[in-house]
């Protein structure tokens, strides 16, 4: 009269175990869900017994109480439907208990008994420690990447009741979807002049450096921005995996078929909310769009638009790479290491770049940058001005590298940094002992002149030296000499005049 | 600066009157053939005849001259009403005067000596910015009051430039905001700086919020005090050109600093000299124009003109020995800003070159860069 088979439910985006035990007895019909079900799992009652019903297996009219534990975890989501079902017809000895022992079960049930697709399967059945996990057809190539052989598909409850049962095999899993030939990325040889912002870029991707573009309307800040996934080298399949998990837990269906071999590139509008960019939400906390962009590139189109609460959550991530969701039903960590990329005009009218030909009021141009905080200002190692390109470059200018050559340069870049124990430069620390390469003296006077005049501060001093690096590296250099730290210096000029609005 | 413990009856409904919120002509109405006093009784009754339809008279109750008058006292700041013997003689002689007059520092300062308007715009370039301090510097030195508005960009460059010269002349703010408005840190800096060596003036009460047409009508006070306007940078329609309007209708000189013609921010002072006005390339053309203005004047002092102000050209500075990298990108530099794409294009050098040359010439005086945009330093 009692069952208890194995599932899991979702939580951000790692899975957590959960034992359904069901229970039939005699008493007055009735069915109830207890152990902290929401609003989709009280209701997988009424799928349930339709699914049963329309596969002409039976709905027992006595009183069944299913319990899901841990009973203090909340349980979310419809994936709990197929455990319910399967429970209650061992429970009404429909089917041998023997015949699911190490046997645990994820899925949706429609109404014709047919099984459908849950986000983040991947992470249900990491989760799950059982034999053997079945899970719908439509996903169990991507629960297969995980869970490999222990996966069981199906397609009706139908079938997985004559497989339990021994009448029938189990099917094949679908093997894993090639990537399908994955849309063209936008190309660097479609750019036209703009030498630094290519710079700019090539480093950015080289050495994991935040970058801020601040230009006019019309100066290709959203056309550079597009083009820095595809300079960013190949994920691995560890990074594949954790991209896959986060896009297949937000319920996002189009990268969890394939197995991403690209970077992810997100460009939330300014009008996003702060759940929508950081994740959380009512009923289910989901990842949001800074998760979307693990490992890939985050790209926040007219920064100083987003709201300051959204801006100031983005610096925890920053700093940490993952972002901590804390609501009153519980607390989650969403990864997120993400590349971000800021654009933004330099003030309302657009024009205030070049000095002299802004039209703004102090009062618009301190509102305009109101949003912007020192320390999320802070974050960004790049920061250029963007002029509107000459004519002569957008008719027949030069053009530069194509995204292949720069993406073979920062490449080399990254696996010189990764000699040094570092994904990038971007995480080097110069407060170790073991730290990089140490400055020539030439390199070094100049840092002590501009620390001396006040225009670098020590937290700057550090982003510097790694920006040189990753310079140094590109270019081949044996060391970090006065060049790349000029050179890097100029690359963050931008940021002065903001910081110093910013901070009145 | 006069610290007064409490305001003497005139000066309280002097300032209550100015609280009213009424514009400057229909304050001077006010004052029109009436006593303070006797002003704020009438139209508290009703029956002042510049307040016909007793639009003011709600306003004028005991409240509101307690207010303003505390409001006096505890931003330091001192009334003057228009036709007593304490209202600056230079001021009261102008047709369109502010009925009252707040002020900290010294007003005194105003008497006697040629009084010289800077004025120009917010959103100013290098370029701007180092002429409106020159000029600040150089007229100080000579013995002549800065008249500015205290806004960022120009006005605060030119009272910086003056403030910077040791027993320079005294210099005089006009706020276009009550005394105690919130502004930046530096303008706040400023203003306190101005009060103790010079004056600073404003016709709106203090506790009083201003309005944006304030800033317009204060140009006229500015127009008033000063012998000569010189607008440094000015937008093709900027704020400065009612300063220049009402000192045309004054019968003031009103001289222009030229720049380039492709700045936007010199589009109106080059307007200016088109039209007729005075171009100034230094200390020495304002100089000029201030003594012919004087020379009618014998009550004020000519201003003085130290030998060292002759007009030098600033190149006879022996440059420094440039590598070929540093004066390939100096050539490529320009009096109007360019971004560093720019620079890096016009020079053929890799930007690691560029960024080198920079700094150096940067350290030299030989380009001025900021927020990623390089030219050649003014002067």
């Amino acid at each position: 009269m009692l069952a208890c088979i194995p599932s899991a439910t979702l939580y951000g985006v790692d899975g957590r175990p959960v034992s359904v035990e069901v229970h039939v007895s005699a008493g007055l019909p009735g069915f109830t869900i207890v152990g902290l079900p929401d609003a989709a799992v009280r209701e997988s009652r009424d799928r349930v017994r339709a699914a049963l019903l329309s596969s002409h297996l039976s709905w027992p009219s006595r009183r069944v109480t299913v319990n899901l534990a841990p009973s203090g975890v909340r349980k979310s989501g419809a994936g709990l439907d197929l455990p319910i079902a399967i429970g209650l017809l061992v429970a009404a000895d429909v089917v041998p208990s023997r015949c699911v022992e190490g046997t645990a079960f994820v899925g949706e049930l429609g109404l014709d008994g047919s099984l459908r697709s849950v986000p983040g399967v991947a992470s249900l059945v990491a989760a799950i420690d059982a034999e053997q996990i079945v899970v719908p057809a439509a996903v169990s190539a991507e629960a297969a990447l995980v869970a490999g052989e222990r996966v069981r598909p199906a397609s009706t409850v139908a079938e997985v009741v004559a497989a339990l049962q021994g009448r029938c095999p189990w099917a094949e899993t679908a093997p894993l979807e090639a990537p399908k030939a994955e849309t063209k990325e936008p190309d660097l040889l479609e750019v036209r002049g703009q030498l630094v912002a290519r710079r700019a870029l090539e480093i950015a991707a080289a050495g994991g450096h935040h970058l801020l573009f601040v230009g006019a309307p019309g100066s290709g800040k959203t056309m550079l921005a597009t083009r820095l996934p595809g300079i960013l080298p190949d994920l691995t399949r560890d990074e594949s995996l954790e991209v896959l998990r986060i896009h297949s837990a937000a319920g996002s269906t189009a990268l969890s078929a394939a197995l991403a071999r690209r970077p992810p590139f997100r460009a939330p509008h300014h009008g996003a909310t702060e759940v929508a960019i950081v994740g959380g939400g009512t009923s289910w906390l989901r990842p949001g769009e800074i998760s979307l962009a693990h490992a890939g590139v985050l790209f926040l189109d007219e920064l100083g638009e987003f709201p300051a609460p959204v801006l100031d959550a983005l610096r925890q991530p920053l700093e940490e790479h993952v972002i901590r969701v804390r609501r009153a039903r519980g607390a989650i960590d969403f990864p997120a290491r993400f590349l971000l990329v800021g654009a933004m005009n330099p003030c309302p009218c657009g024009e205030g770049g070049l000095p002299g030909a802004c039209r703004c009021s102090d009062v618009m141009r301190r509102r305009y940058l109101r949003r912007l905080s020192a320390p999320l200002l802070d974050r960004f190692d790049l920061a250029i001005s963007l002029g509107r390109p000459d004519v002569e470059d957008l008719l027949d200018g030069p053009p530069g590298d194509s995204s292949a050559v720069v993406a073979a340069r920062v490449h080399r870049a990254r696996a010189l940094a990764h000699d040094r124990g570092v994904r990038c430069n971007s995480e080097l620390r110069f407060d170790t002992a073991d730290g990089p390469s140490t400055l020539s003296a030439d390199a070094a006077a100049l840092l002590e002149r501009r620390l001396r005049s006040g225009t670098l501060s020590a937290r700057g001093l550090h982003r510097v030296r790694r920006v040189a690096q990753t310079i140094a590296d590109l270019d081949g250099a044996p060391g970090v000499d006065e060049r790349q730290v000029a050179e890097a210096l100029q690359l963050r000029s931008a940021r002065s005049t903001l910081m110093a609005e910013v901070g009145q | 600066m006069t610290s007064a413990t409490t305001l003497t009856d005139e000066q309280r409904y002097g300032a209550g009157l100015a609280a009213l919120g009424a514009s400057p002509g229909v304050l001077r109405k006010f004052l029109d053939g009436y006593a303070p006093g006797e002003a704020w009784e009438a139209i508290a009754r009703g029956r002042h005849r510049a307040d016909p339809d007793r639009r003011y008279r709600d306003k004028a109750v005991p409240q509101t001259l307690d207010t303003v008058e505390s409001a006096c006292l505890r931003s330091g700041v001192s009334v003057m009403v228009l036709g007593h013997a304490d209202y600056p003689p230079t001021l009261a002689a102008d047709r369109q005067a502010p009925a009252v007059l707040f002020s900290t520092g010294d007003v005194a300062v105003l008497e006697n000596r040629p009084r010289v308007a800077v004025v120009g715009t917010r959103s100013a370039t290098h370029y701007g910015l180092g002429v409106a301090a020159d000029l600040g510097r150089d007229l100080a030195r000579a013995g002549v009051v800065v008249v500015s508005g205290l806004a960022l960009g120009i006005d605060a460059a030119a009272h910086a430039g003056a403030l910077g010269v040791e027993e320079g002349a005294p210099t005089v703010g006009v706020l276009g905001t009550p005394h105690d408005a919130v502004t930046t840190r530096s303008q706040a800096a400023l203003r306190d700086a101005l009060g103790a060596r010079g004056a600073v003036l404003s016709e709106i009460p203090p506790g009083v919020h201003s309005a944006r047409w304030w800033f317009a009508v204060r140009n006229r006070v500015m127009a008033a005090l000063a012998h000569v306007v010189v607008v440094v940078e000015c937008h093709h329609r900027g704020g400065s050109l009612h300063t220049v309007a009402a000192a045309l209708a004054r019968g003031v000189t009103v001289t222009a600093v030229p720049g380039s013609v492709r700045s936007r921010a010199s589009a109106g002072t080059n307007r200016l000299l088109v039209e007729g006005a005075v171009p100034v390339r230094d200390v020495d053309d304002v100089l000029t124009a201030v003594e012919l203005c004087v020379v009618t004047r014998p009550h004020i002092t000519p201003p003085s003109r130290p030998r060292s102000l002759s007009r030098s050209p600033g190149s006879c500075r022996r440059p420094p020995p440039l590598t070929a990298a540093q004066s390939r990108v100096q050539r490529a530099l320009d009096h109007d800003p360019a971004t560093l794409e720019s620079v890096v294009r016009r020079s053929g050098l890799a930007l690691g070159e560029v960024a080198l040359a920079l700094e150096a010439l940067a350290d030299a005086g030989l380009a001025v860069g900021a927020q990623g945009w390089w030219s050649r330093p003014s002067g």
